[in-house]
């Protein structure tokens, strides 16, 4: 058995260099790259999916790229898309929040 | 990662977690080969010859270069993308340890082998302190270090070194991170061709990748690697049993060590002076010398820190954005007079640059690579 296992810091100890002279710039580069990271993942995940509907159920790239989402499967997407537009703006959420809506209380 | 070898020690990533760190790999190889240069030309073309036209003359020290290109667009946008790039390798490599943290931890028990069918040997000081060059700041920015323990007997830390080195150099050290213990073994053969080592000390190990060259290289040598973080030692130990390498690792502060006098043929290390400080630095070479023969060889091999004034400030990178705080020193650090200072005679000491004929990577932040290798050769017979 193993014992408990403490979860590792998220960040590394250490000065952390600030390389814009505003500071949410280097956070902006930083969600750039996160963004950049996780679609090369997500277009990974699409190309192992296209090949095993090809190679196990026939499956052509054509049928793929000439796929018409009924109504259903469009509000479907139509919810996901506005869910990751509610995630990526969060910190602008945030800002209006601390800054404009309840200015009053960090000025 | 092409070519890099799979072992009982490493995590096994899933779909996703492999895609992550393939991008890593990807986004590093494209900021090193194809983004950081232009960094080359921004200076030659737009910031000395403005710096010129301001002071009459070429800027000569780096801070004057700091000065000016920390505050060019270009070469901001490189240092944020880089900076990340390093925190997502990270991240990249933890995810899948995080996920078979306990296996892992099993394997390098042990598992069915025994006492009797181990090669090498594990020595552990819990009272070890870990010095403040180690302690102050996670260096490479890999979080927790090198030295921290998150549960008991744990070898995270090495796991996730092994796979981060990996990932860092873009394949580049080798199918088992073996670059740098094969350059200075090539340095060996090359230039010290009848030197046949009984023992052998390995500075700084860490995960043994480059301990475990030697000892193939010397079998009938007793192979030692000491370092001051358990994690990676347990895991160097299991790694080194799962290659079939005989090593004794211990866990020691090289600025002082419990071996015997004279008791060493070889004492090498592999990029490890410039993690450390400037007082250790002398501590560490003085341990040299007691630790040598007569007739013995210490061989510390460290990257360029840069010929030019630009290539010195690119180098630099790494110590004020990727936690290596004490690089910036040894940029100007005088190594042979610091030996001196440890003990060696003039004529016992030299700075030696090598490029082996084999392969070497090209390092991420410079124009000419080679490597700079500081030799030791105490007197005595042989």
């Amino acid at each position: 058995m193993t014992d408990p296992i403490q979860p590792p810091p998220e960040f590394p100890k250490g000065h952390r260099p600030q390389v814009f002279s505003e500071p949410a710039i280097d956070q902006l580069y930083d969600g750039y790259v996160i963004l950049g990271t996780e679609l090369a993942v997500a277009f990974d995940r699409i190309d192992t999916l296209e090949r095993l509907l090809q190679e196990r159920l026939g499956v052509t790239l054509a049928e793929i790229d000439g796929y018409k989402p009924n109504e259903a499967v469009d509000a479907e997407r139509q919810a996901r898309r506005a869910e990751l537009a509610q995630r990526l703006l969060r910190p602008f959420r945030e800002f209006r929040d601390d800054r404009i809506t309840r200015g009053s209380r960090k000025g | 990662m092409k070519g890099f070898k799979q072992h009982a020690l490493l995590p096994t990533p899933q779909h996703d977690e492999q895609a992550r760190q393939d991008f890593v790999g990807a986004l590093r190889g494209h900021l090193s080969g194809r983004v950081m240069p232009g960094n080359y030309q921004l200076f030659e073309r737009r910031v000395a010859p403005r710096f010129a036209a301001e002071h009459g003359r070429p800027p000569g020290e780096e801070q004057e270069i700091r000065d000016w290109m920390t505050r060019e667009p270009y070469y901001q946008f490189w240092s944020a993308l880089q900076r990340r790039s390093q925190e997502l390798l990270w991240e990249s490599v933890i995810d899948p340890t995080e996920r078979e943290w306990s296996e892992l931890i099993q394997r390098a028990r042990g598992g069915k082998s025994t006492k009797a069918s181990k090669r090498g040997s594990l020595r552990l000081n819990p009272s070890l302190t870990v010095p403040r060059y180690h302690a102050a700041a996670d260096i490479h920015l890999q979080p927790g270090g090198y030295h921290t323990d998150f549960t008991s007997d744990d070898i995270a830390a090495g796991a996730i070194y092994d796979k981060g080195i990996n990932l860092y150099m873009g394949g580049a050290l080798g199918s088992e991170n073996d670059l740098m213990g094969n350059t200075l073994l090539a340095y060996l053969r090359e230039r010290h061709p009848s030197h046949q080592p009984k023992r052998i000390l390995d500075l700084g190990c860490a995960i043994g990748n480059s301990t475990v060259v030697w000892a193939r290289a010397f079998p009938k040598a007793e192979v030692h690697g000491i370092d001051i973080g358990a994690p990676v030692l347990r895991y160097a130990h299991a790694r080194a049993e799962a290659l079939g390498a005989a090593v004794h690792f211990s866990q020691q502060n090289a600025e002082g060590t419990d071996f015997a006098d004279e008791s060493f043929d070889l004492v090498i290390s592999h990029i490890v002076l410039h993690e450390t400080s400037k007082s250790a630095l002398v501590r560490i070479l003085a341990e040299c010398r007691r630790l040598l023969k007569p007739g013995g060889l210490m061989l510390h091999l460290e990257i360029p820190r840069g010929r030019t004034p630009i290539e010195k400030f690119m180098h630099n990178w790494e110590s004020y954005n990727n936690n290596e705080t004490f690089s910036r020193y040894m940029t100007r650090i005088d190594l042979p007079a610091e030996a001196r200072k440890a003990g060696f005679a003039a004529d016992e000491i030299s700075l030696e640059e090598f490029v082996p004929k084999m392969d070497v990577a090209q390092m991420n932040y410079t124009q000419h690579f080679f490597w700079k290798i500081l030799v030791g050769h105490k007197h005595g017979a042989a």
